[in-house]
Formats: C-alpha cells, structure tokens, sequence
C-alpha cells in the first residue's frame, strides 16, 4: 500500500441494533485507506462522512484504553492497533466480539467481565489493616519478586482474551482468562496475602480448572501478555496450597522511609569575581 | 479447595493410568519383548491363563486399580465436559451425583469376578 496513494477498501460491517433489527445483518462502506490507516480510522472515516449511526467504542487510539476490541477478518484485534494493509485485502469484515453479548452494532456489553473482574479482588489484600488505611512506608519489593508477574500487569482490560477463548464460547459461566490472569498476578504479587480470599472465587466448576489450555488468549493478547501461562501458574499454586506442597513466603514488610539524606553538591565558585 | 482436589486427583490418576494400563498392555500383547529379558507371560491372552492370573492377589490388585482410576478419570473428565456444556447451578448437582452413582454401580459391579475368583482360588 502507498502512503500517497489512496486505495478503496470496502468495509463490510456487522450491524445489529436491538430494538428494530431482529437479527444481525451487514453494511457495506467504501473508505478511503493509504499506508499506515487503521481500522479504526476507517469506522472512523464510516461515522463521520457516510452513516453516523454506527456504533464504535473508541478512546486513547493508542492500543492503551482497550475500547475498540473488534473481529476483523475473523479475528479478534485492537482496531486502533491493526492497520488496514496487514491484511492485504481490498475487503474487511468487521463484527463485534464473540462471546459477548450486543448492545449495538460493534459494543458489546462488558459488565459480566467487569463483574468478574471485580470478583477476584483485584487489588493488594493483606492482613494488616491498619497499615493498608494508613501506611507509614512502602512495601519491600525485590525486582526479581516483581517479574514473576510483571507482564500480568500489563493487561488492558479489552476483552479480546475472553472472545478468543473457546472455554468462554461453550461455557457462559466461565471466569475467563483475563480474570484468572489476574487473580493469579495479585497472587504471585509478594506483597499480596489475599489467596484465601480469591482462590474459592476461581476454584468452581467454571473456574480456573476449565481452562483447556488452547492458549488462544496469549496469541489473541494485543499487549503481548501470556494469559494462559498465568493460568496454568495459578493452577500450580493451588495445587501446592491443597496439598501443602512449595514454601509459602512471607508477605513483604515495610520499609521504613530512608531518612539519610545525600551530601550536597558544593555550590559552584562564581567564575566573575567579586560578583554574588 | 474441592475442585482442587478433584483436579490433582486427576492428575494422579492419568499418571497411575500410564502405569497401571502399561504393565496390562506389557504383559497381554508385548510377550517378545517379555522374553527377551527371560519372562514367560504364560499365553497371557488366554482364557485359562486370565483366570489363573485373576486368582493371584497382586493381579487382581492391579485390574482392581487400574479399573478405579480408569473410572474416575474417564467419569471425573466426562463430568468437566457436561458441565461446560450445560452451566447451570442446578445441573451441576444432578450431573455430579448422576456420575458418582454410575462409577459407584460400575465399580461394584465390575470388581465381582476378581473378588469372586480370589475367594474361589482354593477350589
């Protein structure tokens, strides 16, 4: 694709809107693209010159927000983060994510994923409170403590993780591999003790142990993130609480705020004498 | 932690499998490699030479195992895959009681002839 040159490429778009449409049915646009046009610059292009009724969610077109999650060409992406030439075509079919249901057109509705999410506790649980409400230092964190699940940490929260998974598509009650990715992340987190409290969560029959491990959501994952790996951790570590199997460390303490001060750089001679 | 024990009871399971049905398929189909290390298996696929076998204690110990293990991994797996395919709380309960009765009935009534043929060795 030529950067000065524009190409026509038709986007062939699902639409869907729940109060007059029985069904999901297509439209079909005709957009202008050159190199370096995203997908999301083509619904985009859609809403603002040809149907301004189609529905997008959209918002830092950075691949940081995790709004524009779509199936393009049968395959779930960013929009924002899929340009139009990586695939090559003259032709792109966009629908909503699988395994959601349709608010309209291309949203989808997030709240059982957010529910889920919210379920786990995602959040630093500890036994002491005190310190929690009011803390007088910050935890102690070694690097190598903090790569055990730093890439867990990158996760956006898009969803395209739960629409490639095919445990998500058979089974509606399945906790899904973002919520377990991130049950586990907060687990292996050093300062975390919030286990007991999270691992009843994901320990049912549509929890983690219904993971088939098809590791479609780490090749789906547009952050790079191994969700399927972090599962398959989380099933370790539960496996060795059960069975009291593996050390169990200590949570981090505190480390008291360093009170030492640097020596000052000596204040530079004035090089003009007799000036202040 | 139920279904974590339920989970690592498959794993061990699955690993008892490799075994247990290992030394079976050793012993009945592979007598040339038997031999070659000096093993007769006695014509382990015949009749006579099953129900001699069968009244040893340590093979009817084995066929005993191998048929729990088997049960529970075939019967705990067949579980996983009804539930996905049916997720509801209340099919949950039935679906697991339905399939511990089965293994229970099959179980029971599977392990009869070795039990009967180790109490019958004498005659």
């Amino acid at each position: 694709m030529d950067k000065e040159k524009n190409e026509q490429i038709t986007f062939k778009v699902q639409r869907y809107n729940p109060e007059n449409d029985s069904k999901p049915h297509f439209h079909e646009f005709v957009v202008p693209a050159s190199r370096g046009t995203t997908v999301l610059d083509g619904l985009i292009y859609i809403k603002e010159n040809l149907d301004s009724t189609l529905a997008f969610r959209t918002s830092c077109r950075m691949a940081i927000c995790g709004s524009c999650g779509m199936l393009i060409n049968n395959y779930p992406h960013l929009a924002c983060h899929t340009q139009i030439e990586e695939f090559n075509s003259s032709k792109l079919t966009i629908k909503p994510l699988p395994n959601l249901p349709i608010i309209k057109d291309l949203v989808v509705d997030l709240t059982t994923f957010f529910e889920t999410h919210k379920s786990i506790k995602p959040y630093i649980l500890r036994h002491d409170g005190k310190e929690m409400e009011n803390p007088s230092a910050e935890f102690a964190q070694p690097p190598q403590a903090l790569e055990a699940f730093l890439q867990f940490t990158y996760c956006i929260k898009c969803g395209i993780c739960i629409s490639a998974c095919p445990t998500s598509a058979s089974d509606k009650l399945f906790s899904g591999p973002q919520a377990l990715a991130q049950c586990y992340r907060y687990c292996a987190d050093t300062r975390d003790e919030g286990e007991p409290e999270r691992f009843p969560v994901v320990d049912t029959d549509h929890g983690v142990w219904h993971c088939h491990l098809a590791g479609a959501c780490s090749e789906a994952c547009p952050k790079g993130l191994d969700p399927a790996l972090a599962i398959q951790l989380l099933k370790r570590r539960m496996v060795s609480r059960a069975v009291g199997l593996g050390k169990k460390e200590p949570p981090a303490s505190t480390v008291p705020p360093n009170t030492e001060t640097k020596p000052k750089v000596p204040f530079p001679d004035f090089t003009v004498k007799g000036s202040k | 932690m139920r279904n974590t024990y339920l989970w690592f009871i498959q794993l061990v399971t699955g690993a008892l499998i490799a075994v247990l049905a290992g030394i079976h398929t050793v012993w009945m189909h592979l007598d040339a490699i038997l031999s070659f290390f000096g093993v007769d298996a006695k014509d382990a696929t015949k009749w006579h030479s099953m129900i001699e076998r069968s009244r040893e204690v340590m093979w009817a110990g084995i066929y005993i195992a191998l048929l729990a293990v088997v049960l529970y991994h075939a019967l705990n797996g067949l579980r996983n895959i009804i539930l996905e395919l049916t997720p509801s709380a209340k099919t949950e309960r039935i679906v697991t009681w339905s399939i511990v009765a089965f293994g229970i009935i099959v179980f029971i009534w599977s392990v009869y002839v070795p039990i009967t043929l180790l109490s019958t060795q004498e005659a």
